[in-house]
């Protein structure tokens, strides 16, 4: 199975973040790390690919900087990487980030994509959903468990409080893998070193700017709220405090 | 309690490598690219006979370059212009300093010297941020094709014979008991020709290294401050980039040694922070209690008002001087920066002789690369090429300096004026030293020594606004770890926790760690035993250091976990 999975590189968990100042988004010089929905992703097609044979292939959108997350998916066994290199896709809504991708493995054949379930920063949801619409696959989210069955796959599915979904699904398609579902391996001494050979593909923003189309969705503001809770303590016998605190309610509050 | 331990029985992958630097700090990195130069430079004029730097390896424990580097810290250019000329118009520096200013400080009011002694005088320095400098020297390192691994600690040396013949890395995936977990990674064994330690102060290696061949026999012991460290937000216009302040006294009294910094950064931030020498008296003394303190009086309270606290942390610094330096280098390994012990105590810094050092070693390990000798012999050089250098000619005439302060502050500042007049020599060559925990006192002994200590003794409380708590600092120090792994403090003999430390010391640990690791549990039917948080550790080394009885042993965690000293 040849299998590509969607990596992002997100800013650390916790770390202290500051606003830009148009306060659209956080300021660049935050440490960054990978999303870890997309680190169990990559996990799952690991061992999906020891089972069954077949290749991984990681794919990011982001400036330099979010090469780290692909060499380490590479040092950890990801077989080749691809590099959507530019500060500006960082700007892209997740339907514009489904069309780099798309666009970007157009000469691919792919026989699933895998995505975290969503991203640690934005947290959309949306980019392996609008994928899998773009590449008119089929697709499932939240996948628990992934088994080949009959030249398909059956995946688990997790619904709420404690209810799970089986699926019978068709090659080729997209899922978005649920965080915690196996254990991350370690990258080792070996795989690091190996990881620096193994190929890289990058993709200028001009190779895929003529299948972008405008955001639909743009951040406006980023703010830090404003602690402005305020609790007043009624006080008297409860017939009193009733009568008092039906009279904020419909006087002050005029919710009554 | 579970410690970590080797596994027994476990097979470990080997790799050859010509050298290994063991930590990636400004030591190790500056090490690592100082070897580079020298390689391309041969390579350039013998291209038939060229080296390589495929296997060249820098570990370090952080889960990426920088996130364990903490300073205060200010940075003398020399050695850096020595390494790179030109580094300062592309190196991340906060601001090049503007001012400096010495205080005495009592509860309430602070005195400032007429002028600032010389040796404190900061004009052509620079405020930096160690973790993002680090962080820039590391990528230089790897544009230069040398390979860091982050996120690997070196946990043991490989010996042959009395030859340091590698390292190997920590075991990944052992769980509370010391067992391996499913997703196992056992440590490799970096065979190596010539082995670096820059591990920092205490570094783990380097102890093992000391104890195993008695390196500081006929040297003074070592000695240790702990730095606690914040960094803070402050509105506009509260303190000018390149501002360095020092202050001496409170909320120390003359019994301990230590003092205070405050430097201006860009973006007003401010990064202050207390140095409490490992020395002193009061086992109840709690470093991170005294920062607390600092910052209530008048002056700081003044400078940090509406300010906003942004990172915490904690770092050890070897004070010791050149007499409590070990042999530098040996049979296959050589000792650089805080591990050895490069620092000019009476200037505060230490960043530039780590560089130095690093340099060095490099030119030295160069030398056994193309000679193809890696002996005592050959890297002992190393030592030559030190006493040779301004390194000696800049800590050698303050030898004695903290040594002075073994008595008290008053003494210690009768003394550095004599040693000023004697070009270092003062009343003898060499004074002798002490190993700080020595000096601490038994409760029994210490109530006889006053009170007026409240400030410095027990947790600090904390208003949430200028004051913090320990664990309300701690949560700002981003500190992180795998939960599921053995303690990687090794506390040999727990129960001497509570049948002596108890009773003679009141369990200092509790006190002196400044990120609550150590707490003393009441037990069920009465009594208390020693409880441990390994993963609140920020690497600071001080529980290694302070502990009376010398039982705890700090041993690297899994790789990658630790503190996330982003901006520090």
């Amino acid at each position: 199975m040849k299998i590509l999975v969607c990596m992002k590189q997100v800013p650390q968990k916790d770390a202290p973040l500051k606003l830009n100042e148009q306060a659209t988004w956080v300021r660049e010089d935050v440490g960054y790390e990978v999303n870890e929905p997309d680190a169990y992703a990559l996990e799952a097609a690991l061992q999906l690919k020891e089972k069954n044979g077949g290749e991984v292939v990681v794919i990011s959108a982001g400036p330099a900087r979010a090469q780290q997350v692909l060499r380490e998916a590479l040092a950890k066994g990801a077989d080749r990487a691809i590099h959507l290199e530019d500060d500006r896709f960082v700007t892209l809504d997740a339907f514009n980030i489904a069309r780099s991708f798309a666009e970007a493995i157009k000469d691919e054949s792919f026989d699933l994509v895998f995505t975290g379930l969503q991203s640690d920063d934005y947290g959309y949801a949306q980019t392996g959903v609008l994928l899998a619409e773009l590449l008119g696959w089929a697709h499932a989210t939240i996948i628990m468990q992934i088994e080949p069955k009959d030249g398909g796959i059956r995946v688990k599915r997790e619904l709420e409080s404690g209810f799970f979904q089986y699926v019978e699904m068709p090659l080729p398609s997209v899922l978005t893998i649920q965080s915690g579902i196996n254990k991350l391996r370690y990258a080792t001494l070996i795989g690091i070193k190996q990881a620096k050979n193994k190929p890289l593909r990058k993709v200028t923003y001009d190779e895929v700017a003529a299948a972008l189309k405008p955001n639909q969705l743009t951040i406006e503001k980023l703010y830090v709220p404003v602690k402005t809770k305020q609790t007043e303590v009624i006080t008297g016998a409860p017939g009193e405090v009733a009568k008092k605190l039906v009279a904020k309610l419909r006087d002050e509050l005029r919710v009554l | 309690m579970i410690f970590r331990t080797p596994l027994e029985g476990i097979e470990h992958p080997e790799m050859e490598a010509d050298v290994v630097i063991v930590g990636g700090g400004p030591a190790g990195m500056s090490c690592a690219l100082r070897l580079s130069q020298l390689i391309d430079e041969h390579n350039a004029a013998h291209p038939d006979s060229a080296l390589s730097k495929e296997n060249i390896y820098v570990l370090e424990k952080g889960r990426e370059i920088g996130m364990h580097s903490l300073s205060g810290a200010l940075l003398d250019p020399r050695s850096m212009n020595e390494l790179l000329p030109g580094w300062e118009n592309e190196a991340p520096i906060e601001s090049p300093v503007t001012s400096d200013s010495l205080y005495y400080m009592t509860r309430t009011a602070a005195f400032k010297a007429p002028i600032t002694p010389p040796p404190m005088q900061d004009h052509g320095n620079y405020v930096i941020s160690l973790n993002r400098f680090t962080k820039w020297l590391g990528g230089k390192v790897e544009e230069a094709g040398i390979t860091v691994f982050s996120g690997f600690a070196g946990s043991e040396l490989l010996y042959d014979g009395d030859r340091v013949a590698g390292v190997r890395t920590d075991d990944k995936g052992v769980d509370k008991n010391n067992q391996p977990k499913g997703n196992f990674e056992p440590g490799y064994d970096l065979k190596s020709k010539v082995t670096v330690l820059a591990e920092g102060p205490r570094g783990s290696l380097t102890k093992q290294l000391i104890a195993r061949f008695d390196l500081l026999k006929d040297r003074n012991p070592q000695t240790f401050g702990v730095g606690v460290k914040e960094l803070w937000e402050l509105p506009e216009g509260r303190i000018k980039p390149g501002q360095v302040i020092y202050t001496m006294g409170w909320p120390l009294t003359t019994a301990e040694y230590g003092g205070a910094w405050i430097y201006g950064g860009k973006d007003n931030t401010v990064s202050l922070g207390f140095v409490t020498g490992l020395d002193y008296p009061d086992p109840r003394t709690d470093p991170q209690h005294v920062l607390q303190s600092f910052k209530q009086h008048p002056m700081v309270a003044k400078l940090l008002e509406g300010g906003k606290l942004v990172r915490y942390g904690a770092k050890t610094m070897p004070y010791g001087g050149w007499w409590s330096l070990p042999p530098l280098g040996g049979d296959g390994w050589m000792i650089v920066g805080d591990s050895a012990g490069f620092l000019n105590s009476q200037r505060l810094k230490g960043v530039h002789l780590a560089i130095k050092s690093g340099m060095l070693a490099a030119e030295t390990a160069f030398a056994a690369l193309i000679g193809g000798d890696s002996s005592a012999k050959a890297l002992g050089e190393f030592q030559k090429k030190v006493d040779s250098s301004w390194i000696k000619q800049e800590l050698y005439p303050v030898r004695n300096f903290h040594q002075g302060f073994e008595h008290g502050f008053l003494a210690g500042m009768l003394n550095t004026g004599l040693l000023m007049a004697t070009g270092g020599h003062g009343l003898m060559n060499r004074y002798a030293g002490h190993p700080g925990h020595t000096r601490m006192l038994q409760l029994w002994d210490i109530m006889g020594h006053g009170g007026n200590r409240e400030a410095l003794t027990g947790p600090a409380k904390g208003d949430g606004k200028l004051t913090f708590d320990k664990l309300t600092d701690l949560y700002h120090s981003g500190t992180r770890h795998e939960e599921d792994q053995p303690a990687h403090l090794v506390v040999m003999d727990t129960d001497l926790c509570v049948t002596r430390c108890t009773k003679e010391y009141g369990n200092p640990c509790q006190f002196f760690c400044p990120a609550n690791v150590y707490e003393m549990a009441e037990v069920e039917g009465g009594g208390k035993r020693l409880h441990l948080n390994p993963s609140n550790c920020v690497h600071c080394k001080t529980c290694d250091i302070m502990d009376p009885y010398q039982i705890i042993n700090w041993v690297p965690p899994e790789g990658g976990g630790g503190p996330n000293y982003d901006g520090m």
